[in-house]
């Protein structure tokens, strides 16, 4: 069973969850994203609270509703997605990394930059 | 027919003791809705109620039905698992099978072989040789294969273990969520069901404390997760529940949470299980521990 934090509602979890695959491309631009009724089975949430999902991404400008066809991700959504991604990181997380780098003493150079 | 049932000051008293007290609610069609309420909250007496095993004060339809006249009629188009599933002991699966075929015109025989596959039963076991969770997927399976527009489900997990409760999950959200049907299910397990509701109706001594959608949950309440350093102020602005998230203290508000304190803390997703505390005050009572599978 997926499990869901107590962070966010949980359609909100679950456009999250939608938005980091399109930001890998997952589907392409252009492309149609699963059924409520496939999304629902594979993640096992009632198919109203994934329409509240895919309706939170589509007022987000990443989705567009095709009628009788279904949810198809938008021209641009991914530099849309990838600009809200960045400030989110450089506003909200960005603070609290630098607060722990801080707090452990460590400094660019001591970072490894390449891939493991 | 977009409302499956419709109920207007129902009650229902056993002697002296109110058991449902002047209940008004309605349920369309495609939702999947939870009953949640304590040990003798009036769970099971509002489900033998709506399928005619008890006659109430009040107005009632279940599809379009009275369920006490016209009670024959309704059960062609509703499924009802009671809170204790007696299936006879010395029939075996298939012959309850084919017990079913003659007994309910929307039942599948081969839907219901199809859905025991899945299970660890197997059509020549006899009930007397099953486990306590065995009986409950061979219910299960029984009553799945009807083709109902209402499923009404009292505690249909319990025993099952956890791959039995995430194969019924499955099953509920693949072929019960269609838009048209609508199941009605009472469980202590919340945390499990809760992101496969649509709706929840909280029952506290009789009454109908809450009858909302997830959607509007989301809206209507708001949690604070907040340091112990602000416990003074949340504690003054009056919130519904004050409970612990992650070790973190949190606070339970309906509507937002007065502009005094929103800065003081982090907004979190108030669960179902805290919601229900705070709307029962019976905090003794514990929900199930959630399991990952």
């Amino acid at each position: 069973m997926h499990s869901w934090n107590d962070q966010a509602p949980i359609y909100q979890q679950l456009a999250d969850r939608l938005a980091t695959q399109l930001l890998d491309g997952d589907p392409p631009e252009g492309e149609a994203l699963p059924s409520v009724r496939a999304l629902a089975s594979q993640y096992l949430i009632n198919p109203l609270t994934v329409s509240r999902a895919l309706q939170a991404l589509v007022d987000e400008g990443l989705l567009e509703s095709r009628r009788g066809l279904g949810m198809y991700v938008r021209d641009g959504a991914r530099v849309r997605l990838m600009r809200s991604e960045r400030e989110h990181f450089l506003q909200d997380e960005w603070p609290r990394l630098r607060e722990k780098l801080r707090r452990l003493g460590l400094r660019p150079e001591d970072l490894n930059w390449e891939d493991a | 027919m977009n409302t499956l049932i419709d109920a207007k000051h129902l009650s229902l008293r056993y002697g002296r003791k109110a058991a449902l007290q002047d209940l008004t609610f309605t349920i369309p069609a495609g939702r999947v809705v939870g009953l949640l309420g304590h040990n003798g909250a009036g769970k099971t007496s509002l489900m033998k109620t709506l399928v005619g095993l008890k006659r109430p004060e009040g107005e009632l339809r279940v599809l379009g039905l009275d369920p006490h006249t016209q009670r024959g009629q309704l059960l062609t188009s509703l499924c009802y698992i009671p809170d204790v599933a007696v299936l006879p002991r010395w029939a075996r699966a298939g012959e309850l099978i084919r017990l079913m075929e003659g007994l309910q015109p929307r039942f599948s025989a081969d839907r219901a072989r199809q859905l025991l596959k899945r299970t660890s039963v197997t059509e020549s076991d006899r009930v007397r040789h099953l486990s306590k969770g065995m009986v409950t997927q061979l219910h299960l399976a029984l009553v799945a294969a009807i083709d109902a527009k209402l499923m009404i489900l009292d505690e249909p997990t319990l025993g099952l273990d956890v791959m039995s409760r995430k194969s019924f999950y499955e099953m509920l959200i693949d072929e019960w969520c269609d838009g048209e049907r609508s199941v009605l299910i009472s469980t202590h397990q919340v945390e499990e069901v809760e992101s496969l509701l649509s709706d929840v109706m909280m029952l506290d001594e009789g009454r109908l404390v809450l009858n909302i959608s997830l959607a509007e949950m989301d809206q209507r309440f708001v949690a604070l997760s907040h340091d112990p350093d602000a416990a003074e102020a949340v504690a003054a602005s009056h919130p519904l529940l004050r409970y612990r998230v992650q070790g973190r203290p949190a606070a339970l508000f309906d509507g937002v949470a007065p502009d005094t304190i929103a800065h003081l803390g982090q907004r979190v997703r108030p669960s179902l299980v805290d919601l229900f505390m705070a709307l029962t005050r019976k905090p003794e009572i514990q929900a199930s521990t959630p399991e990952s599978a």
